[in-house]
């Protein structure tokens, strides 16, 4: 109680900065005045009576500090003073004040960039109350360890015996055409949900009503849930959209709510419609859902995962046939969402940012540590006068702790900047819609820590070298001189070290993620690629259901889109180069398949006869198709060179026979059925790339005639003799002619699809190259300012060698060796990391190994050739000095 | 050096705070001066340090002050026991009292009474 009115009049005069010196300078006055009289009445001199009453008073500015300190706060008081004092110092050497808050800014700044991406893809969770409560329940082979979904009736086994959630709901994702007469058909990421799921995640409707159990009964009306951003761009927010009929997949569809803005769920998708547990939903092998709950308020990640472990080994047990093998996998949103490899990218980055800022520390306690010379006198003097140890590194912190936080507010600013450049940059469409790159209180928190970590970091060594000052030796000195200590000397080759290493690691990782992308882009594509312009066409089965209906639509397409002016000539293909392909079990005649569990399998691409000539690609051996195959005649095969050659490579593989078995489960874009007859090699093409992540080699590929196996999904891609984006708008045109509920999707040209291939590499390649570059910078002007330096405080050492005879060469020598070595040093210390942090990216490079010798030594050669140059400097300057001069120096 | 100070410290306020009780309103100087009559060796150098101690009493409100005139009729200020102050005079008479006993027994304690 006491204590606490103490404490609050303290903050109350520090608040009020009540200035009571008066009052007590007063009361000293008269307590003096009366003493004296006193004194004087003792018989005392007039002089001598207000000297001993003085005396007897005691040390007047002593009794003030206590006084005060008994006043106010005094922490905050001196520590004012010291930020004041700070701010004089900073601004009166403002070179150096310049050059280290720029210095902390690029490296603050690349760091607040990377946090703010690494926050928006890793850390921020769905929009959705307590999103960490919620987990996201999937199945997972134990025999491959490939993860699948749930199948339906799985899913209720889950939902009536998991004891560690609230309650379950699950979701699947689909791609879905919405046709009405608003607008031109569009293909939107649609979802299907067990109709409880928003409830789950505490989502309401902000127009129109949620689902209901019997939306999902079995024959119940077809419904859909809009989001807010397809109501807007589509329905103009229209209200009266509630009730209306909408066609999804051609299906008439009634629209009974509207989500709130933002709400996405799970991803991106636009619409929402009930499951219906109908047809394949049914059976337990079709694993198509995504399970998620909320979970109970006393379970946690680890009980659910043990709880539902049990669960799934009663599945097993209960249903052999299908669910043997068959484990499960609880997931927090971030685990299940974020692929590993965009995890591992964007930690190396965080990683490459935090070296950045590392190296920005050493370059600053470098600066500090030169400029540390010049203060010697100054801080003498204040230990002298009486200034305690920890009130002198106080003061040291507080200024480092100020530039950081300069470095702080300006390296924020270049970080947000960043982040505009880096949207700027990426294709939009790789931006999941629900991603938000905006600075939220983790951002804050992170560039305030850093910031003042940095200050911490780089100020503590100089400061505590000031603090441990032998004053009597440096105020006899006179603060000039020889100075700077062999240990200062050896701290700043020590930082420079460590720059040197750093920065090696750096531009290794820049030099192997270049590498992949120029492996990524250099493969030849092995087809003349521009003048193309493609598109995706899907055939809906209940519109098209049979393949001499889909064959006709796409023979109609072709035909009205050949006529177009300005088309030479029209394809149709599964894939295009750099698309994937679409996988096969096959066999090859006279090589019986032995083991069913280890089925070959290939790639295939299913193409129209043109398509060949389309590329501008002349087949090696034999023929392309041509308008018959698939029609009349024997069931043929096109292979390229590395089919051909990995499985007949010692004999003619033209007349060889193969077959495909089955189509394999699960392949997305399958065909209902293929026929199991032989089909004869006719020719062989040259090596196409087809894989969407090629490792520098080519794939084996057959290409099967479109006739012979029709497909609802098809690429259309026409040869223009025009600029083909000019002909975007007459594509879409034409299909829409032919069908009015059929959207156009991925309309753009081949080279466009191909460059999108390669982005990833592209922008993390440069993105790291950014923060190499930066690392580099830093780094070597880091190296020139220690020599710089060291050569300014030996210039009369020089000077004396030099009239003692020392030839200038051995002057340069002994300047770039000081350089060299600690290059040397900081090369080797670089190597060994880098040995280490190296095998991090390992999954991302693309044709380069992660020790890859090439990259490693011009990084060496790169980073001696910038401390040549940082020593060059110095080194002419050291070989110019005139002994004269040098030795009046003084 | 900063305990004894706290030592000082401690007892001076318990004696800033007796003289008050006795003697009625006192500037500092009086205080100064009848404690330094009671105890001689306080103050020998060191009459300043009372003015902190004086301030640190005021703030936690045993005491307070106004100005008044002193003895050669100049602004002076004069300092004045609170109720609080009284009851935490009382308090801490008692506490000091107890102590000096248990202190003062322990010193007469001899060898043969303890075992």
């Amino acid at each position: 109680m006491k204590f606490l009115r103490r404490f609050l009049t303290r903050l109350a005069n520090f608040a009020t900065r009540r200035r009571d010196d008066e009052r007590l300078k007063e009361e000293i006055e008269e307590h003096i005045a009366l003493q004296t009289a006193e004194n004087l009445r003792a018989g005392l001199s007039p002089a001598e009576a207000r000297r001993r009453a003085m005396l007897k008073f005691g040390a007047v500015e002593a009794i003030k500090e206590d006084y005060r300190a008994e006043r106010g706060m005094l922490f905050i008081e001196t520590l004012l003073q010291d930020i004041r004092f700070g701010l004089r110092m900073l601004r009166k050497s403002s070179g150096f004040t310049a050059v280290a808050v720029l210095t902390l800014a690029l490296g603050i700044g690349a760091n607040a960039t990377m946090f703010i991406l690494v926050d928006a893809v890793l850390f921020k969770n769905l929009p959705i109350a307590d999103s960490d409560r919620v987990l996201y329940i999937s199945s997972t082979s134990l025999e491959t360890g490939r993860g699948r979904g749930e199948s339906y009736p799985d899913f209720l086994y889950l939902q009536s015996n998991a004891r560690s959630f609230q309650s379950l709901a699950a979701f699947s994702g689909d791609d879905v055409d919405v046709s009405d007469k608003s607008a031109v058909p569009t293909q939107v990421r649609g979802g299907l949900l067990t109709f409880n799921a928003f409830s789950v995640i505490g989502q309401k409707p902000i127009i129109g009503r949620d689902f209901l159990p019997e939306d999902a009964r079995l024959g119940a009306p077809p419904v859909v849930i809009l989001s807010h951003s397809l109501w807007q761009s589509r329905y103009d927010r229209d209200p009266s959209i509630i009730g209306r009929t909408i066609r999804i997949n051609e299906i008439p569809t009634t629209v009974i709510g509207v989500m709130p803005p933002g709400m996405r769920f799970p991803r991106a998708n636009e619409l929402w419609m009930p499951v219906i547990p109908t047809g394949k939903w049914q059976k337990r092998e079709f694993r198509g859902l995504t399970v998620f709950g909320r979970l109970a308020p006393a379970a946690t990640l680890t009980s659910a995962r043990a709880e539902l472990t049990t669960l799934a080994r009663d599945l097993e047990a209960a249903y052999p046939a299908t669910n043997k093998n068959i484990g499960i996998q609880v997931q927090t949103y971030n685990d299940y969402f974020t692929g590993r490899d965009t995890r591992l990218i964007y930690l190396a980055l965080l990683g490459a940012v935090g070296f950045v800022l590392l190296i920005a520390c050493a370059n600053v306690a470098n600066l500090l540590l030169a400029r540390a010379n010049s203060r010697i006198r100054e801080i003498s003097i204040r230990v002298a006068l009486g200034a305690r140890r920890w009130r002198v590194t106080r003061q040291l912190l507080v200024e480092s702790i100020m530039l950081a936080a300069l470095g702080g507010v300006l390296g924020s600013l270049l970080g947000v900047l960043g982040v505009r450049i880096y949207r700027a940059t990426i294709l939009p469409d790789d931006t999941p819609a629900y991603l938000s790159f905006s600075v939220d209180y983790r951002v804050l928190a992170y560039l305030l820590a850093i910031t003042i970590l940095t200050g911490i970091l780089f100020g503590l060594a100089p400061a505590l070298r000031l603090s441990r000052l032998d004053i009597n030796a440096s105020l006899k000195e006179g603060g000039q001189g020889s100075g700077r200590s062999a240990r200062a000397r050896s701290l700043s080759t020590v930082l420079v070290v460590a720059e040197m290493a750093l920065a090696f690691v750096l531009l290794v990782g820049a030099g192997l993620m270049i590498r992949s992308f120029l492996n990524m882009t250099r493969t030849p594509i092995g087809a003349k690629t521009d003048n193309i312009l493609s598109m995706d066409i899907i055939l809906r089965p209940s519109k098209y259901p049979t393949p001499q209906s889909q064959i006709s639509f796409h023979q109609q397409l072709r035909a009205h889109l050949q006529a177009l002016p300005g088309i030479k000539s029209v394809a149709m293909a599964s894939n295009l180069p750099g698309d994937g392909w679409t996988d096969f079990v096959y066999e090859l005649e006279g090589r019986p398949l032995s083991d069913p569990q280890r089925l070959p399998r290939i790639g295939g691409v299913v193409v129209s006869p043109s398509y060949f000539p389309v590329l501008r690609i002349q087949p090696v051996r034999g023929r392309v198709f041509s308008d018959l195959d698939g029609v009349s005649g024997v069931p043929v095969v096109v292979v390229n060179k590395t089919f051909a050659r990995m499985s007949w490579p010692n004999d003619d593989p033209m007349g060889k026979r193969l077959r495909l078995v089955m189509p394999p489960l699960n392949t997305p874009n399958a065909p209902a059925s293929v026929p199991q007859t032989w089909l004869t090699v006719v020719g062989v093409v040259p090596d196409i790339v087809q894989s969407d992540s090629s490792e520098g080699a080519h794939d084996p590929l057959i290409y099967l005639p479109y006739q012979q196996l029709p497909q609802r999904e098809m690429v259309v891609a026409a040869l223009a003799v025009v600029p083909p984006g000019s002909l975007s708008s007459a594509f879409r045109r034409e299909v829409l002619a032919m069908d009015p509920d059929l959207p156009v999707t991925d309309l753009r040209t081949l080279n466009a699809l191909l460059r999108e291939r390669a982005w990833p590499w592209r922008i993390y390649g440069s993105m790291f190259s950014i923060f190499a570059a930066i690392a580099l910078l830093l780094a070597s002007v880091g190296l020139y300012a220690v020599i710089a330096h060291s050569v300014s405080q030996r210039t009369q050492e020089i000077g004396v060698r030099i009239a003692l005879g020392a030839s200038r060469a051995a002057i340069l020598r002994m300047v770039f060796m000081h350089g060299f070595r600690q290059l040397v040093i900081g090369l080797v210390v670089g190597l060994v990391a880098s040995f280490a942090l190296t095998q991090i990216l390992g999954d991302l490079l693309i044709g380069v190994d992660p020790l890859d010798p090439l990259t490693f030594l011009s990084v060496a050669f790169v980073l001696a050739l910038a401390s040549v140059l940082g020593c060059a400097i110095p080194a002419c300057r050291a070989m110019r000095v005139d002994p004269m001069v040098a030795l009046r120096y003084e | 050096m900063k305990q004894k100070m706290d030592v000082l410290q401690g007892t001076l306020a318990l004696m800033i705070l007796k003289t008050l009780d006795v003697l009625g309103p006192l500037h500092g100087y009086g205080i100064a001066r009848r404690i330094e009559q009671i105890s001689r060796d306080v103050f020998s150098v060191n009459q300043g340090s009372l003015y902190p101690v004086l301030l640190k009493l005021e703030q936690e409100g045993a005491i307070t002050s106004e100005w008044g005139a002193s003895e050669n009729n100049r602004r002076a200020r004069f300092y004045r026991l609170t109720k609080d102050g009284r009851k935490q005079l009382q308090a801490e008479t008692r506490d000091w009292e107890q102590t000096a006993a248990i202190i003062g027994r322990f010193f007469e304690v001899k060898a043969e009474d303890l075992s």
